[in-house]
Order: structure tokens, then sequence, then C-alpha cells
């Protein structure tokens, strides 16, 4: 059998008693509850009560089917997949209704209106400490998507996740996992080893051309997901050039070569969010170990990996590299059930069983329906509010 | 005394626009704290040079350089494609290295051995030359001094004022994984090369379309 058969092969793992999945979802179910409503019980609106019970038993769903079955990639990338594309319906024509338009003016910028993004966390730290400044044109502590308050978010992310964040927290990185789906087969299968070190240049460049003038550049010049939030409208030649590049990264990283390649490209060679945020996999507890007892070298995980996290290298070291994003892939299609997830100063045993991922996917789903329960209610209740009056926009 | 405390003052702005130059430079490298340290001197030595420069301009044109001119605009717009070009050129460039015994046997070209050697200065002297803030003030405060003589002078302490923030930065040769820090650092050097260009085309258009 080929190491491509192996990978597509669906490793069978063992479920658990209803009840006991059950009880291992009840936390859940009553935490996603509380963060759905807001803890402000239940509207009277019946479109969006429906929203929010199609909203809940949605993500509570993929929940206990993650905890029952044990396959946790398989439907984590459905909830992950379903957040981003309903990110995108939820942002787009709340910015539409808010401004009337994708795109921003001086005056936004200038007045400090546009809705701080995780990705620009790492060129704000150093001029933040070196120059007491914040150089993103956004609210610091008041309104939607402040620069505090997402920093906060963040932070807890990061020690809780670590890089894992991008495969649970990010609300673009569904995009380019989903497209990266689509295909059974890859087309391009030998990309050259050293790519996987261009984000981390991407990051010292923007980090410090960012310090050296005082502006985000990476959002300015190269961030792809402006293709689905919101862009400078083009009143000049560099405004254009801005917009081509930033256009033709999002067809490119999100859309052609996940589809060729069956990775996470941006991720994996552009992003450097994600580059800053493979070093909170230090300070995270988690990490994925491989028993080198158990393994036979069948080097499925490397080719299901989506983010390059797995070479020989990490195979002879037992552990994946610190670009890790903590999926789960590896883990649900290795063969030999090698794989694990531990906590990092434990026995090389502690995990095997799946106790610890069970504890890792705790923090992670409380994440991702904190953060992206509200976006994929509001966005059902527009899908609703297009079926009831064929209007999308309010 | 007065240059040198206003370098002192303006440091971490000097180092935020020189930074993004030296630092994929030396991570490219891949060298000790000790050959680190040689190329920040030569760096140093290119950027002293700049400054000179826009003291003995500050002198010459009396009103020193005047801030509407569409030649300020012109020679840096230049100035930044020449450091961007030095960039690129250098993200790409083969790494041969200054092996004691290639040396010797001569197994280098000689254009690749002064390149080694004058890269770090070209870098310096380019980016020296470049009006960042306090360089602005810096030639505003060289404009009261009068003289050839007290303008290089007050140049040169701003020069000293400023490097000292530049100290530590050898110190990243103790870093670990030394061949994907190299990789990431031409890399690295690549895209800032190419953004200053960027950069550089946009000033020199600006100054151009004024003439």
């Amino acid at each position: 059998m080929s190491n491509l058969e192996l990978s597509r092969k669906t490793i069978e793992t063992a479920t658990r008693k209803p009840w006991q999945t059950f009880l291992i979802a009840l936390p859940m179910l009553l935490f996603s509850l509380m963060m759905l409503t807001g803890g402000n019980g239940l509207g009277e609106d019946p479109r969006e009560l429906i929203a929010l019970l199609i909203t809940y038993v949605f993500v509570n769903t993929i929940f206990i089917l993650m905890v029952h079955t044990g396959k946790i990639d398989k439907y984590r990338s459905i909830l992950f997949i379903t957040y981003a594309v309903c990110f995108v319906l939820w942002f787009i024509p709340n910015l539409i209704e808010a401004r009337g338009s994708m795109n921003y003016t001086s005056e936004d910028i200038i007045q400090g209106k546009i809705p701080f993004c995780h990705m620009v966390t790492p060129m704000i730290l150093i001029p933040a400490v070196l120059k007491r400044m914040i150089i993103f044109p956004g609210s610091l502590m008041e309104g939607f998507a402040s620069i505090g308050g997402m920093l906060i978010i963040w932070l807890g992310a990061s020690l809780a996740l670590g890089r894992g964040f991008c495969s649970w927290g990010c609300f673009y990185g569904g995009l380019e996992d989903g497209f990266s789906r689509l295909k059974k087969k890859p087309v391009l299968k030998k990309i050259n080893p050293k790519w996987r070190y261009l984000p981390y240049a991407v990051l010292l460049g923007v980090v410090l051309t960012s310090m050296a003038t005082l502006s985000p550049t990476y959002c300015v010049w190269l961030c792809p997901f402006k293709a689905v939030t919101e862009f400078e409208k083009v009143t000049s030649v560099l405004v254009l050039i801005q917009t081509i590049i930033f256009a033709s990264l999002f067809v490119g990283l999100v859309i052609v070569l996940p589809l060729l390649t069956k990775k996470r490209t941006q991720c994996s060679f552009l992003c450097p969010m994600g580059a800053f945020q493979s070093f909170t996999n230090k300070i995270d507890p988690f990490e994925i170990r491989i028993d080198r007892e158990k393994c036979s070298n069948c080097k499925v995980c490397i080719n299901v990996c989506p983010t390059f996290s797995m070479d020989e290298a990490s195979l002879a070291e037992g552990k994946a590299n610190l670009s890790c994003t903590k999926c789960g892939k590896c883990i649900d299609r290795c063969p030999k059930k090698a794989i694990s997830l531990g906590v990092k100063g434990t026995s090389p045993k502690c995990g095997t069983s799946g106790g610890v991922r069970l504890i890792f996917l705790y923090p992670a789903y409380m994440f991702l329906v904190t953060f992206g329960g509200g976006m994929i209610q509001d966005a059902v209740n527009r899908v609703l509010l297009l079926l009831s009056t064929g209007k999308f926009i309010q | 005394m007065k240059g040198f405390l206003l370098g002192l003052a303006n440091g971490t702005v000097c180092l935020a626009s020189c930074v993004p130059i030296l630092t994929p430079y030396l991570l490219g490298q891949g060298q000790t704290v000790r050959r680190n340290y040689l190329d920040l001197g030569r760096f140093l030595a290119g950027r002293l040079i700049g400054y000179l420069f826009f003291a003995v301009l500050a002198w010459s044109l009396g009103l020193l350089v005047d801030q509407k001119s569409v030649y300020r605009e012109i020679i840096f717009g230049g100035s930044y494609c020449f450091l961007a070009g030095l960039l690129i050129y250098y993200s790409f460039r083969k790494e041969t290295g200054l092996c004691a015994m290639e040396i010797v046997k001569g197994g280098l070209p000689g254009f690749m051995k002064k390149s080694t050697l004058l890269l770090p200065f070209a870098l310096g002297l380019f980016s020296g030359l470049n009006l960042c803030p306090p360089l602005l003030m810096a030639l505003a405060g060289a404009a009261s001094e009068g003289n050839l003589a007290a303008s290089l002078f007050f140049f040169g302490a701003f020069f000293l004022g400023t490097s000292v923030f530049f100290l530590p930065i050898p110190f990243m040769g103790l870093l670990n994984r030394k061949e994907a820090l190299q990789t990431i650092g031409k890399m690295a050097a690549g895209l800032i090369g190419v953004y200053y260009f960027g950069m550089g085309i946009l000033i020199l258009v600006g100054g151009v379309n004024r003439l």
C-alpha cells in the first residue's frame, strides 16, 4: 500500500459510550448556550431565535462528534471552515451597513475607525515599547474590535493553544483549509522545504519596516485577506498597485495553491502572524509527540500535514516542528497510532490514550465558540433574512 | 555635547530606521558575535560618512538642506533605490564566505572578497544618506554652528550618540540554528529591498514631477 493510499485511509478510532460522551460534552453544552445568548436570555425576534437554535445545534453536534468518535480534525475542519465563511458573511454586510461599502477612506484612518485584526499584532508591539505609540488606526479600548480587547483575546488564546490558534481561532484560516480539502490528490507535490522559512522572513521584514515607517506595512501592502474584509478605495496608482498585490496574493495563496498542494499555503509561506504565533508554541503546554517505537516511517503524517510541520527531522526528533497548528490531522491519520498530543515535561506515555487531546479540546472549542459563535449566528440570521425578505443587508 | 545628546535622545528612532537594513544582513551572514561587530563597524563607518556628507552639505548650502527642494527627493529617492539594490543583490548572492583557506588558495574572485567587506559599508553609507526625523533635527542643530568644522563636529557627536543603540545587535551571533536564520535573513533582505525600491521609486517620481 502506497503512502498516499495510507494517508487517505481513515483510521478507525474507538468511539466512546453515549453516556460518557454526554458527560464530557455537558460543560460545553452549557458554556456554548451562555456564550451564544450573551447571558441575556432568549430574545423575542423569531428569526434570531431560529438562528440561535441552528448555531447551537450545529456547534454542539460538532463537539459531540469530536468527543464521541475521536476524529477531531475531520469535525474541527467542518466547524473551522464554516466559521471562516460565516466571518465573511458577517463582516462584509456589517461593514456595508455601517460605511456603505467595503472601502475605507483616509478619514476613517484619521478617525481611527479601522477594526483591529490579529494579523497586526507582531507589527505594533515593538513601536509600542520603543516609541510608546500604537501604529494602527483603530480604537484602543472602545467600540468594535478594539486594539486592547483583541490583544487580550490573542494573549489568552496564545497561552492556552500556542499556534493552535491558527487551526482553532483564526477567522481566515478556514478559507484556505477549505480549498485545500477540495481535491483528493495534490497536483504539486515537490515543494522546496526552504520556502517554510518565508513567513519568518516576512515577519522580520514587516516588523522592521513597520518600526521604521511607523505604519503596519503588512496591512498596507501584503495582507491577502483584505479581499474578503476591507480595503482602501482606489484613488491613486499607488493604491491600485496595493490592490493588485493583495488580490493576487489572495487568489494565489488562499485559493489556487491550496487546491494544487492540499496545504494551507498562505499560513505556510506568507502569514507573519502564523510565524509569530509559532514562538508561542514554546510557552503552550501542549505538544505533538511521535512514538519512535510505534512509528513505521510511512510518512503519512508528512504528506497530510497542512503546514509542513512534519518532516524527516521532526520524525527523528519525535515531535512536530515549531510551526505545528495542532489541527490533529496527523494524529487522526497515523496508521500506527504513533502520534499523540502530550503535555510538556510529562512522561512520553502521557497523552497516548487520548486524554490530553480531550483536555486540549476544551479550551480550543471554548475559544472557537466564543469568538466564532456570534459570527456564525449573525451569518445564519442574514441567510434567513435573505430567504424571508430577499435582502441580505438591512 | 548638544549633538551627542540629540543622538542619544533619538537613538531608538535611528535604530528603527537602520535595523531593517542591518539585521537581515547580519542574520544572513550567520557569523560569530566578533565578526558581527566587525561588520557593524563597517556599517557604522559607512553611516558616519553619510552623516559627514550631510554636515558638508549643511555648511556648503548655507541654508542647510532646503526642506522644500525637489533635489532632496531626487537624492533621497535615488539613495533608497541604491540601498534596495544592495539588499536585493545581497539576498541573491551565493554565499561563499570568507574561509581562510580559500583566501589563501585564492579560491575567491577578487570582487567577491571586496564585496563581502564593502557591502556593510555601502549599506551603512546609503542608510546614512536618508533623511529620518532625527537627522532633520541634527541638520537644524548644525545650521546654528555656522562653520564647516563645527558642523562636522556636530554630526560626528550626533553619530556617536545614536551608535550606542547599535551595540547589542551583533549579539544575534549567539543565536542557534544558524542555517535557518541565514535563510530567513537573506529572504528578509530581499523583501525589504523590494519594499525600499518601491519607496525609492515613489519618492523619485514625486521629485521628478515637481521639477
